[in-house]
């Protein structure tokens, strides 16, 4: 068995496993996403909190899969993935593009270490959070324009009006800085259960 | 087409299918109006009717009726009541369409036809192996779900709000951990699967289903490019 693992995990590249593995885990990683932004995302006072609710729940998950494949390159993938994912659904462009560009960073964050440390996975998980921050991102450049985007995209003014009554420029900061928090958090969460439950079940490459 | 088993409906390709998507997204998000909204919402579901996808199709024409109306109902409201509502509204008109066209593309798709197109317009394993594996497990998960708060109730933990408050540690791991190692389970064993049915092959795929688009892609995509540009360069129409 520990042959066979080990001949794994020298392979180059990404497998077949590790293929399917990063499908299963984004499919349970979406759900937890759309359970974490669904309090946050409707409600206009809320919405700017959402990338909160995502780095909240998400954590434990994303760290099992990068436990489990263990390569360069997995979580870029979950990152476009998640990307196409959201466009799909009729999100802002800015998001997907967060995830995609988000993704990659993180990929390269976690990839420092192999990614077997797992205090550089929580940071890439934390820097992956940052991907749906896109849109307050895009917001807080250009307010005017983006009013404007959202109103083709069928938004409506008042809806505008409230977001930007209940976020000051100031808010940007507040929010980069709670999902990093946050994140860091589900991380540590995530991090005892894996030593408490999957580490001792083998299911960690 | 191809296909030996009697199919209801109309089959169109894969491919067609995704940039029937695309086309709908930038609809939605470009619409006009609420009526043009509503006529948009109709495409999809004839669409879906003749896909076979008869149920789904009426069902969610009604729920988008009724969102309509009720939208209708909130612009007689008044104050930040009326504010609330109408940003929730704004959300779902922009979202209903895309939400409703993919579930019925996801339900009338087959793996099988999806690798095959995808294998055929030349994009890279390693996106649509892992796409293709989870939109398959996302109703595996509901399912598990359900079995999990059964086996939870059995131990007196349910996953509601008071219970997380009073025991945080506890909750977070009868739900985290379940779910995940159910997952990492299916993992091993859908790649047991897919290796046996021979995916590491370096050769190009072969597929029993050959896609191939038909006079019925171009006449549905014809739809929704008119239906496209109606919206772009006939705003007064809808207004």
């Amino acid at each position: 068995m520990s042959n066979q693992q080990s001949s794994y995990l020298n392979k180059k590249g990404l497998t077949v496993k590790d293929l399917v593995s990063i499908g299963i885990f984004n499919a349970l990683f979406f759900v937890f996403e759309l359970i974490g932004s669904l309090p946050f995302a409707p409600n206009p006072a809320l919405t700017f909190y959402q990338p909160l609710g995502i780095a909240l729940l998400c954590g434990p998950v994303f760290l099992l899969m990068v436990a489990k494949v263990p390569k360069r390159g997995n979580i870029a993938i979950c990152g476009i993935i998640n990307g196409i994912i959201w466009f799909v659904f009729g999100m802002h462009w800015a998001m997907d593009l967060g995830y995609i560009v988000m993704g990659i960073v993180a990929d390269l964050a976690a990839g420092m270490r192999g990614c077997k440390n797992t205090k550089w996975n929580i940071a890439a998980f934390a820097l992956f959070c940052l991907g749906p921050a896109g849109v307050f991102l895009a917001y807080s450049v250009n307010p005017a324009a983006w009013a404007q985007i959202m109103l083709e995209k069928g938004t409506s003014q008042e809806y505008i009006d409230i977001m930007a009554n209940s976020a000051p420029i100031g808010m940007l900061p507040v929010i980069l800085l709670g999902t990093v928090v946050l994140a860091i958090v589900s991380g540590l969460i995530g991090r005892k259960l894996l030593k408490k439950q999957f580490e001792k079940a083998g299911i960690t490459a | 087409m191809s296909s030996k088993k009697v199919r209801s409906g109309l089959w169109i390709d894969p491919r067609t299918k995704i940039v029937l998507l695309l086309l709908c997204v930038l609809t939605a998000a470009m619409a006009p109006s609420l009526f043009y909204e509503i006529l948009l919402v109709c495409l999809v579901s004839v669409f879906g009717l003749s896909c076979g996808k008869i149920r789904y199709a009426l069902i969610g024409m009604i729920v988008y009726m009724i969102f309509y109306f009720l939208t209708l109902a909130t612009m007689q409201l008044h104050g930040s009541v009326q504010v609330m509502l109408v940003a929730f509204f704004g959300l779902v008109h922009k979202v209903y369409p895309c939400g409703f066209l993919s579930g019925i593309i996801l339900t009338t798709t087959k793996t099988g036809e999806f690798l095959s197109a995808m294998n055929r317009s030349h994009i890279s394993k390693k996106i649509v192996v892992p796409i293709a594996v989870m939109l398959r497990h996302m109703p595996t998960i509901r399912e598990d779900w359900r079995f999990i708060k059964d086996a939870m109730k059995m131990r007196d933990v349910s996953p509601s709000l008071k219970n997380f408050l009073k025991y945080p540690g506890m909750t977070i791991e009868c739900i985290y951990v379940p779910l995940m190692m159910a997952a990492s389970k299916t993992a091993d064993e859908l790649t047991i699967a897919s290796v046996t049915r021979g995916i590491e092959n370096p050769k190009p795929r072969t597929s029993f289903i050959q896609v191939r688009f038909g006079i019925s892609d171009l006449i549905v995509f014809l739809c929704f490019l008119a239906m496209f540009l109606a919206g772009q360069f006939c705003k007064g129409v809808f207004l």
